[in-house]
């Protein structure tokens, strides 16, 4: 074959095409003609025209572009045949498009964490929620169903605390005043809770 | 701003986060929405940008009486119920024609949004064309032409709001047989600066064909497969700037660390340069033995007869030993 039968792959442009390959884009900034754009007889072939040789600048910018070969392992299917694969490693994309949404911000500090950081105080090693009942021999949960906060609860004799001593309060069961505060410190963690909530919003 | 509630099961929950801002963002999708006066022509344009947006997209079917350039608020519902950030709104009167409103959304609030109307002499379908058609998710190529694209606000706003429209999802990697259909958008001289008509917009698609060239990169040809719109430029409405500056952020926590102390040399080496630190030759770890231990240590002591050390006592300070 003679190389009379191939046609150029080079473009001529009297200003050089600018490119963002990140996008697979390239801009044009040669000015076009308005009187074949308002001639509706010559528009159509006249933009094929200037878009094919942009596309062919496009072309052989995205070709020299480093390539990546990757095989795929196909063993497993019926083929047993393996698939290469050709990919272009694209540069970032330069052209500057807004986001969707707003870069997330990062939580707020909860009141205590900043006290801790504060004061240096590092958070203890997590030691799991199990531990180990000596009476009984048994693993059983910290806090929650039959934990082991729950101990007083169910026992036929409990000492009256010396703090609930000759206040309103001695005359009340242990187990429910014990019960109580219990209640009042989840009341309270919750509340603490909703309060960060609102001042890291 | 639609209520939110806190998620009961893992499958809401899994919804809800992700529809979260996140630092490497989903790809944008569009919502069409026929307004009032939408017509056949609208549709059928509708459906035919829609099929190049696939499968990111989402349509309705039922009009909407809306007017974007007024009260945009309804938009931003639709943007924030469906999680989209682009869209298309239709509309056809006497004084705007064919009109095609494209809006984008940031934060589900608008951000720009610029009018297009069809011009219908030259307007050609997906339909009309031969059935030459491109697959569904490639990543198409873009070719601005025109200086206009470079310098007007106006076409700044086109090309800006056409690349985020199709570009797809974001690669690093492009697999070569995946270069298959360009998005044109053409543009004249802009005649007289002072006027306010802007040049027409071509907008027109095409497939990629290749030759054999003798040479490293192919021979390309290009065959129109529409679809083909003529736009005219109507209203605008640009982003505020500090909108503006929010939305083209770049997250700190995504841009490349530098990497210290390493380069690479003049035969492509790489060298690594590491600190080891003071060497302390008092800390040296020599040879054991039994008479080096700290304990038979000579040090003056004030009186002899203390010479044992109880298990109770403080350790001492570690001596230097020799």
């Amino acid at each position: 074959m003679s190389d009379k039968e191939y046609k150029p792959v080079t473009v001529d442009k009297p200003i050089p095409n600018s490119f963002d390959l990140g996008n697979l884009a390239t801009f044009d900034p040669n000015p076009l003609d308005n009187s074949k754009l308002k001639d509706s007889a010559q528009r159509n072939n006249y933009l094929t025209e200037v878009t094919r040789d942009n596309v062919q600048l496009l072309i052989n910018q995205i070709l020299s572009l480093p390539v990546k070969t990757t095989t795929d392992n196909h063993e497993s299917s019926s083929t047993g045949q393996n698939s290469t694969m050709t990919l272009i490693q694209l540069p970032d994309p330069l052209a500057p498009l807004p986001r969707e949404k707003a870069i997330p911000k990062a939580r707020a500090m909860t009141k205590w964490e900043k006290f801790a950081a504060k004061k240096g105080i590092k958070s203890k090693a997590k030691d799991g929620k199990m531990v180990y009942d000596e009476e009984t021999g048994e693993w059983v949960p910290k806090w929650g169903y039959k934990g082991k906060n729950k101990d007083l609860d169910n026992q036929w004799l409990v000492e009256v605390e010396d703090k609930v001593k000759n206040t309103e309060n001695e005359l009340i069961d242990p187990r429910t005043l014990h019960r109580q505060e219990r209640k009042r410190l989840v009341k309270k963690n919750e509340l603490q809770h909703k309060r960060n909530l609102k001042n890291g919003a | 701003m639609i209520r939110t509630v806190k998620p009961k099961n893992a499958r809401s929950k899994r919804a809800l986060a992700k529809k979260e801002a996140k630092l490497v963002e989903n790809t944008k999708s569009a919502l069409f929405v026929p307004g009032s006066t939408s017509n056949k022509l609208l549709h059928d344009a509708m459906c035919d940008l829609m099929a190049l947006k696939k499968p990111h997209c989402k349509k309705f079917s039922k009009k909407n009486e809306i007017r974007p350039f007024e009260e945009a608020a309804e938009l931003e519902f639709f943007s924030e119920k469906n999680d989209t950030s682009l869209m298309v709104f239709s509309s056809n009167n006497k004084k705007r024609p064919n009109n095609l409103t494209f809006a984008r959304f940031f934060n589900h609030k608008v951000y720009d949004m610029v009018e297009l109307s069809i011009q219908a002499d030259d307007c050609k379908l997906l339909q009309d064309f031969k059935k030459l058609t491109f697959t569904i998710g490639l990543k198409p190529m873009f070719v601005f032409n025109g200086p206009a694209f470079d310098h007007h606000p106006a076409f700044q706003h086109i090309k800006s709001l056409f690349m985020d429209f199709y570009r797809g999802d974001e690669t690093d990697l492009q697999d070569v047989a995946g270069l298959q259909h360009i998005i044109a958008l053409s543009t004249g001289e802009i005649e007289d600066p002072n006027s306010t008509t802007l040049p027409m917009l071509h907008f027109r698609v095409y497939k990629l064909k290749t030759y054999r060239s003798n040479q490293k990169v192919p021979r390309v040809e290009i065959d129109e497969i529409g679809p083909r719109f003529d736009f005219k430029i109507g209203r605008r409405i640009s982003p505020a700037p500090e909108v503006e500056k929010d939305a083209l952020s770049k997250p700190k926590e995504l841009e490349a660390r530098v990497k210290k102390n390493v380069n690479t040399d003049f035969m492509g080496d790489k060298i690594g340069r590491i600190h080891v630190g003071n060497q302390d030759l008092g800390k040296l770890q020599t040879r054991k033995m039994k008479g080096l231990k700290a304990k038979y240590d000579q040090v003056e002591v004030d009186n002899d007869d203390e010479e044992f050390v109880s298990a109770d006592e403080e350790p001492q300070p570690k001596r230097q030993k020799n």
